[in-house]
C-alpha cells in the first residue's frame, strides 16, 4: 500500500476537517481523491505531506510514518491547493531554485519542462503565465524528485480542453510506469476517465473507497427507446409496462417531441425490450444504453448539496439550537 | 540546509531586489555624507540626533575614522532597509504560498530557516560591501564640497575599512534578523516592516525623550553602538525601575 491511514483525524477548534480517517491506497494507478467543497481533501494531503500534524490518529505514506515526512519527503511530489511561485522569476528559475532545495541537478528541470510542454516558454516570468501555463508548471515542480508517489490537488484547474487531455495522458502514462497518482478534483468526468481507485470522502468522513469498477457496476443502467414516430410513444409505454418494465417518460420536450421513453434495466434485456416494442407494432428508430455516470454516484452517496454551504447552514442550525435552548 | 541555501539564492537574485536594496543602501550612503558634511559645515556643535540618525562632531569627522562616520551615522537607517528586504524575502513565501512547496521538500523547518538566513546574509554581505564602497567614494567628495580636506584619512585605512565593514554587517544581521522573525510571525512585510520602522523612526525616539538614560540599553541605539564599533554610551546592565515605568 503506498498510502495506509488508521482513524487519521484532524480538528481545527470546533471544525473536525478529516474524522477518524482509515483507508488504505493500492501502490502503482491513479487513485482519485473526490468529495464536495469543505469535506477535508485538502487537509488530508496536507497531513500526508506533513504539512500539519494530526490531532489524533496515524498514517504511512510510503511505508513511513507522516510523524517523520523527511524520510519520504524526497519520494514524494505534489502541487498542493495552487501552484505557488515567486511570480518575478521566470519558470526555469522557480524550477531550478526547486531543484537545488531538493539536491536535483539542474538536468532535471530541463526534463521536467518537456514533459509538461513549458519548453520554450520556461524563461518567461512566471506573471505573465496563464493559470493553466501556471498549472503546468506546478505539476513540473512535483515531477522534479522522479516520485513515487505523486498528489496532484485540482491538476487540471484552469486548463483548456486540450490541456485537460494532455494531463489525463500524463498522468495515465505516469501510472503505467510504477508510480501512484493521487488525484483531488471537483472534475468528476476527469476522474472517472482516469482514476482506477477512487476515495470519497464527505464533511471529513470515508463515504467510500475501493476501485472504480466496483462503484460503477453498482451504478444504475438505462435503456433509451426511440420510436419511429413521435405518435408511438403512448402505445410503446403502455405496451412495454403490460410487459413488466419499468418505464418512464423523460419530462423534457426534446423527450416529447421525439417520443423516447427511458427503461430501468440491465444492458442485456435491451434484446427483449426491442422484440417487445416490435410485437406491440412499433419499430424503433433508436435504442441506445446507458450508466449513470460518476456525478450521478457522487451526488447520489454525498448528496446534492455543496459542502461548505451545507456545513454553514449546519453550524448556523447548531448555533441557532444552541442559542434557543 | 546547503540545498536550502543555494534554493533560496536563486529566488534573491530577482532584479528587483538586488537593484532595491544595494541601490537603496547606496545611496542612503552618499545622502548620508553630504548631509553630514553640510550640516557640521553650517554649525560648530552636531545637531541633536534625527530619528534612525546621529551626527558625529566636526572632531571625528576629521578624524582618521571620518571616512567611515558616515556609515555609523546611518547604520540605523542602513539597518531598517535590511530589515525590510529580509522581510519581503521571508513574507513573500507566506503570501505566494511557497512556504508549502518548501516545507513539503524539506520537512525540517530548522534547516529552512537557517538556510534562508544564510543566504540572506550573503546578501547583506554584498549590501555591505555596496554601502562601504558608495561611502568611500562619496567622503572624499562631499568632506570637499564641504570646504574640508582631512589629511587624518589615510592613516591606517585598510583596518579602518575592514572593521567599519565588520561594525556594520553586524549590525545589519541583526537588523535583517529581526526583520525575518517579524515576518515570519506576522506573515506579512507590511507588518514587519511598520513594526520595524515605526519602533525605530518613532517608539526609541518618544522612549529616549522621557528618558535619556534609555538610549544605553534601547535596541536601536545598541545596534546602532554595534555598528560604529562599540560606544561608551552603550550599558549592558538592565532598565533601572524608573525606565521600566516609562516602557511600561
Amino acid at each position: 500500500m503506498v498510502v495506509t491511514t488508521a482513524g487519521l483525524t484532524r480538528r481545527f477548534g470546533s471544525l473536525t476537517a478529516v474524522d477518524g480517517l482509515t483507508l488504505d491506497l493500492p501502490t502503482g494507478g491513479v487513485v482519485g481523491l473526490v468529495g464536495p467543497n469543505g469535506s477535508g481533501k485538502s487537509t488530508l494531503i496536507r497531513m500526508l505531506l506533513g504539512l500539519i500534524a494530526p490531532t489524533s490518529g496515524g498514517a504511512k505514506v510510503l511505508g513511513r510514518s507522516i510523524a517523520s515526512p523527511r524520510a519520504y519527503a524526497g519520494s514524494v511530489g505534489a502541487l498542493v491547493e495552487s501552484p505557488a511561485f515567486v511570480p518575478s522569476l521566470s519558470a526555469r528559475a522557480n524550477l531550478t531554485s526547486l531543484a537545488r532545495l531538493r539536491g536535483l541537478p539542474a538536468s532535471r528541470v530541463d526534463e521536467v519542462v518537456d514533459v509538461v510542454g513549458l519548453t520554450g516558454r520556461d524563461r518567461e516570468p512566471v506573471r505573465r503565465f496563464s493559470l493553466g501555463m501556471k498549472q503546468r508548471l506546478g505539476i513540473a515542480a512535483a515531477l522534479l524528485p522522479d516520485p513515487e508517489l505523486l498528489i496532484l490537488d485540482e491538476p487540471t484547474n484552469g486548463l483548456d480542453p486540450a490541456g485537460i487531455v494532455e494531463i489525463r495522458h500524463l498522468l495515465q502514462s505516469l501510472a503505467r510506469s510504477g508510480r501512484t497518482v493521487v488525484v483531488s478534483s471537483h472534475l468528476l468526468r476527469e476522474i472517472e476517465s482516469v482514476c482506477t481507485f477512487l476515495v470519497i470522502i464527505r464533511f471529513g468522513l470515508l463515504v467510500y473507497a475501493g476501485p472504480m469498477t466496483d462503484l460503477l457496476a453498482e451504478a444504475q443502467t438505462l435503456v433509451h427507446v426511440r420510436p419511429e414516430l413521435a405518435a408511438d410513444r403512448q402505445r410503446l409505454h403502455q405496451a412495454l409496462s403490460t410487459a413488466g418494465w419499468s418505464v418512464t417518460a423523460p419530462p423534457d420536450h426534446a423527450s416529447a417531441v421525439s417520443g423516447e421513453l427511458t427503461i430501468s434495466a440491465p444492458a442485456e434485456h435491451s434484446a427483449q425490450i426491442n422484440r417487445d416494442a416490435l410485437a406491440a407494432g412499433v419499430t424503433l428508430a433508436e435504442l441506445t444504453v446507458s450508466r449513470d455516470s460518476l456525478e450521478t454516484v457522487f451526488l447520489e452517496m454525498t448528496g446534492a448539496d455543496d459542502g461548505e454551504l451545507a456545513g454553514a447552514r449546519a453550524a448556523s442550525a447548531g448555533a441557532t439550537k444552541a442559542v434557543r435552548s | 540546509m546547503i540545498g536550502v541555501f543555494r534554493s533560496e539564492l536563486v529566488r534573491l537574485t530577482r532584479r528587483g531586489v538586488m537593484v532595491g536594496w544595494f541601490g537603496l543602501t547606496s545611496i542612503l550612503a552618499i545622502v548620508i555624507n553630504v548631509v553630514m558634511f553640510q550640516v557640521v559645515k553650517s554649525s560648530s556643535t552636531p545637531p541633536a540626533n534625527g530619528p534612525g540618525v546621529s551626527f558625529p562632531s566636526k572632531t571625528l569627522l576629521l578624524s582618521e575614522h571620518g571616512i567611515v562616520a558616515g556609515l555609523a551615522s546611518a547604520s540605523s537607517m542602513l539597518g531598517v532597509v535590511a530589515l525590510a528586504f529580509w522581510a519581503i524575502a521571508t513574507s513573500t513565501d507566506y503570501s505566494t504560498g511557497l512556504v508549502r512547496v518548501l516545507a513539503a521538500a524539506q520537512p525540517v523547518r530548522w534547516r529552512l530557516v537557517l538556510g534562508k538566513w544564510l543566504a540572506l546574509g550573503v546578501f547583506t554581505a554584498v549590501a555591505t560591501t555596496a554601502a562601504l564602497v558608495a561611502n568611500l567614494v562619496a567622503a572624499p567628495l562631499a568632506a570637499q564640497a564641504a570646504g574640508y580636506s582631512p589629511s587624518a584619512w589615510g592613516t591606517n585605512l585598510l583596518t579602518l575599512l575592514l572593521g567599519a565593514w565588520v561594525d556594520l554587517f553586524g549590525a545589519l544581521l541583526i537588523w535583517g534578523t529581526i526583520g525575518l522573525a517579524l515576518a515570519t510571525f506576522s506573515k506579512s512585510s507590511g507588518v514587519a516592516i511598520g513594526v520595524g520602522v515605526g519602533y525605530v523612526l518613532l517608539g526609541e525616539s518618544i522612549i529616549t525623550s522621557l528618558a535619556s538614560s534609555a538610549r544605553q540599553w534601547l535596541p536601536g541605539t545598541t545596534i546602532s553602538a554595534i555598528a560604529s564599533g562599540g560606544s561608551s554610551r552603550f550599558r549592558t546592565a538592565p532598565p533601572s525601575p524608573s525606565e521600566w515605568r516609562i516602557l511600561c
